[in-house]
């Protein structure tokens, strides 16, 4: 039920960030020729000419009707500008979500276990280099490595299930760093306690003590982590989305702001609100799955 | 990921399907037909409307599905395309034109003048976002007599109808098609020309099939009938870095090349580079319509301080601009070599005794002072572009060197679109991109300073000109009017050209016979795939 005000506080907070944002939608869509007459004509058109709080009402009174408006550069509506957009920006949160999360999970597991040796500082150097190298960086590395040098992948677009990974995996290496990171720690602290001694004394064999003992009540700290990191994919991935050419909510966001058409930088800046809620929603429920201990009254 | 796999598979099958070319069209053309290329578009299309956007990427797309009454020639001349003659009346008002017969649209109805009357009908209802909008504001009136002849009146006479009437923009639509979707046509574009929509997949591509009917190209080509490269496809890559990388992996057959990657991709056989000069220049302006740039002797001492060939050669490398001399690009019908002799060459020593002469004493540092003895730091609006970036240093060291302290604005375009009508700047840095010398009436009219006119220039002198200009039919008599408008702007000095983009385009060695326009860009129709 929270759900309601923070939406409402969400519309209110874009509404007036696009007052602000220098610009205007009929002249950037009019174009560096047109005349007065036509841009005013533009302004009528797209409502522009009415006071901001008629705006933001008539915005309101479409929501509530279940409707995002009509993007101003297509004429299209924006509920279905974006679901054009959506199973994309889908696939490529669910694999770089697994992957990241597959990958730090079991270099934080392996850093933990042989704490103070090698493996360790191998795992968490890695980790650190993962947090350390900005993710467009990699991204261009990616190209250049997978795409140009050795043709295994290609550089743009969506086609092949073969062009999500360079864009799912440059997405996961600095979430997989986070990940390894505090899987390692919360595993350290969990490895001490005396119902793992207790396990092994049962003669339970070691990788059992680990895996499915140890790990799971590790993952708490973890799973709160994947459910934010699922939740800023969902609203797209900018800056990736970009440099891939990949055709998501992302970089229907990006164009949308260049372009100044408000319709469409509201309806994705909601739905990155709802994406959060919702899997906010699905980590508490994950919270009382992992450790019964957790009820919700 | 299954949706992917379909996809996947999906497209795997279209190219098998499409990779064989259609019977009736090899037998025409022989096996030169067949084949996809592919370009890059930094953004969708937005919308297929053809005329509700000024997109570029639409714009181009435009060209190869719809086909306007009249083409441009190489020599900047205007021709018939779907016209085949057309006669003036006597008072410059009316055109008849006689409507090329026999052609079809591509979803099989007949092109006649109905059409035509149809199409412009259509613009003048919906066309406000359309750049030619304002043009079929003047028109008074259209009939269309019988199938094959089109009247225009004009409610006074407009030299540049023939420009406005012969870009992508101006095309025809079919008006069953229009119809048969109940007017919603910003993904159901039905016209005459060379290539036919074939899908268009939103943020991806946009891709277009062939037309294997279409017999009427312009002269200019050796191939007067269907195009042979059988599909085109536009791909969205927003990302310049991305969009190269795809050029090296053979993704993309055609990429306009930066300053940094000409000597590489000159070197480099597989790809053929060609040259073309943009419609257009960029300009140093100044805000014209209030102090102190309102004084025209004020804007020629700074315009003498611009160093043009350190600009072209320092962040072009000497290949990607040519310097401008005069308001009128070269590339554009009413550019005259003789107008050199009136250009405000580099000269920092007449900049500083001009600024003097103004009372912009030099302080103890070398820092001008205004008359009245308070700091002169002028400021320039640009674009956040990565040229206007370096350009506007540059500028900045110039004017340094005269004792000018110039301060740097850059906003994101949008955003300077909208500043500019504010007359906040006091410089302008930016370019004009249009193919006519009417280019006056939208960049330094009375008309546009609230508008387009970002020098916020009126001038009653100009203004005469730009009129004259506009409504003089007679090619001699017009060009001389241009001559003396160009001439008259250099004096008064709203503007300082700079330079004229010269863009260099590496394309693919697979293709062959592709045509080198004059200027604006490349020709696909002779082109076929090795």
């Amino acid at each position: 039920m929270l759900a309601i005000p923070v939406l409402l506080g969400v519309s209110v907070g874009v509404f007036l960030m696009i007052a602000f944002i220098p610009g205007d939608p009929a002249t950037a869509l009019a174009g560096d020729t047109a005349s007065p007459d036509a841009v005013a004509r533009i302004r009528v058109e797209l409502g522009l000419d009415q006071p901001l709080p008629v705006q933001y009402l008539r915005f309101l009174e479409r929501l509530a009707h279940g409707s995002l408006g009509t993007s101003i550069r297509t004429h299209r509506d924006v509920t279905v500008e974006i679901l054009d957009r959506l199973p994309y920006t889908l696939e490529l949160a669910l694999v770089a979500v697994l992957f990241s999360t597959t990958l730090g999970v079991s270099l934080g597991v392996i850093a933990a276990v042989n704490r103070g040796r090698a493996a360790d500082l191998v795992t968490m150097g890695i980790a650190m280099v993962g947090l350390s190298v900005p993710t467009f960086f990699l991204a261009l590395i990616g190209i250049v490595v997978f795409s140009l040098k050795l043709h295994w992948l290609p550089v743009t677009g969506a086609a092949t299930i073969a062009s999500v990974i360079l864009p799912a995996v440059s997405l996961s290496l600095h979430s997989a760093a986070v990940k390894a990171r505090i899987t390692r720690s919360s595993m350290l602290e969990i490895l001490g306690q005396d119902y793992l001694r207790t396990a092994r004394a049962k003669g339970l064999r070691e990788e059992a003590v680990i895996w499915r003992h140890a790990l799971r009540n590790a993952l708490i700290p973890v799973s709160t982590i994947v459910g934010l990191q699922f939740g800023s994919l969902l609203g797209g991935a900018f800056i990736i989305e970009t440099i891939f050419g990949w055709p998501g909510v992302g970089l229907l966001a990006v164009q949308a702001i260049f372009n100044r058409d408000f319709p469409v930088i509201q309806g994705t800046v909601l739905l990155v609100a709802v994406a959060y809620l919702v899997t906010n929603l699905v980590v508490d429920l994950l919270y009382a799955w992992l450790d019964p201990r957790i009820r919700y009254a | 990921m299954r949706r992917s796999l379909i996809a996947g598979l999906v497209l795997l099958f279209t190219a098998c399907t499409t990779a064989a070319p259609s019977p009736g069209a090899s037998a025409s053309s022989g096996s030169k037909v067949g084949g996809m290329v592919t370009f890059a578009a930094i953004t969708d299309p937005e919308t297929l409307d053809l005329h509700q956007t000024s997109n570029p990427v639409a714009s181009t797309i435009f060209g190869y599905i719809y086909e306007p009454l009249v083409y441009q020639d190489l020599d900047n001349s205007y021709k018939g395309l779907l016209a085949e003659s057309w006669t003036v009346s006597p008072d410059n008002k009316t055109i008849t034109f006689a409507l090329r017969k026999g052609i079809t649209f591509t979803d099989g109805s007949p092109f006649n003048a109905a059409a035509v009357k149809f199409t412009y009908e259509r613009l003048q209802r919906v066309g406000a976002k359309s750049p030619i909008f304002e043009t079929f504001k003047s028109v008074a009136k259209m009939d269309a007599p019988n199938d094959s002849t089109f009247v225009l009146t004009l409610s006074e006479p407009y030299a540049p109808i023939f420009h406005d009437l012969a870009v992508s923009y101006a095309g025809i639509l079919s008006p069953s098609a229009v119809q048969a979707v109940a007017d919603k046509i910003d993904r159901a574009a039905v016209g005459t020309g060379e290539y036919k929509l074939k899908e268009w997949q939103t943020g991806q591509q946009v891709t277009l099939e062939r037309n294997e009917k279409y017999d009427h190209a312009p002269a200019f080509y050796k191939n007067r009938g269907a195009a042979f490269i059988q599909q085109i496809r536009y791909k969205v890559i927003p990302d310049p870095a991305t969009q190269l990388a795809a050029l090296e992996a053979g993704e993309i057959d055609q990429l306009g090349l930066q300053a940094k990657d000409i000597a590489k991709y000159g070197a480099d056989k597989r790809f053929a580079i060609f040259d073309s000069f943009a419609y257009g220049l960029t300009y140093l302006g100044f805000d014209a319509a209030r102090p102190p740039f309102d004084d025209a002797r004020l804007r020629t001492a700074l315009s003498r301080a611009v160093n043009k060939d350190e600009i072209v050669q320092t962040v072009f490398g000497g290949t990607l601009a040519k310097i401008a001399c005069c308001p009128i690009a070269p590339s554009i019908q009413g550019y005259d070599e003789k107008l050199k002799q009136y250009e405000l060459k580099y000269d920092p020593a007449a900049a500083k005794s001009g600024l003097e002469a103004l009372g912009y004493k030099a302080s103890a540092d070398g820092t001008r002072t205004k008359p009245d003895g308070t700091a002169f730091k002028p400021v320039l609006y640009t674009t956040t572009s990565s040229d206007h970036t370096k350009i506007s240093t540059l500028i900045q060291a110039q004017l340094k060197a005269v004792g000018v302290d110039l301060q740097v604005k850059q906003l994101e375009s949008a955003a300077l679109l909208a500043a500019t009508p504010r007359a906040e700047h006091d410089l302008y840095l930016n370019g004009y991109s249009w193919n006519e010398p009417d280019m006056f009436s939208l960049f330094l009219s009375c008309d546009r300073v609230k508008t387009s006119n970002r020098v916020l220039f009126c001038d009653q002198t100009l203004e005469a000109m730009i009129k004259a200009g506009r409504t003089e039919l007679d090619q001699a008599k017009r060009m001389q009017i241009y001559f003396d408008a160009q001439k008259y702007t250099m004096q008064q000095a709203p503007w300082q050209p700079l330079y004229m983009p010269v863009s260099k385009t590496a394309v693919s060695a697979r293709v062959a016979d592709l045509k080198q326009g004059q200027a604006g860009g490349l020709l696909w129709h002779d082109a076929y795939l090795k």
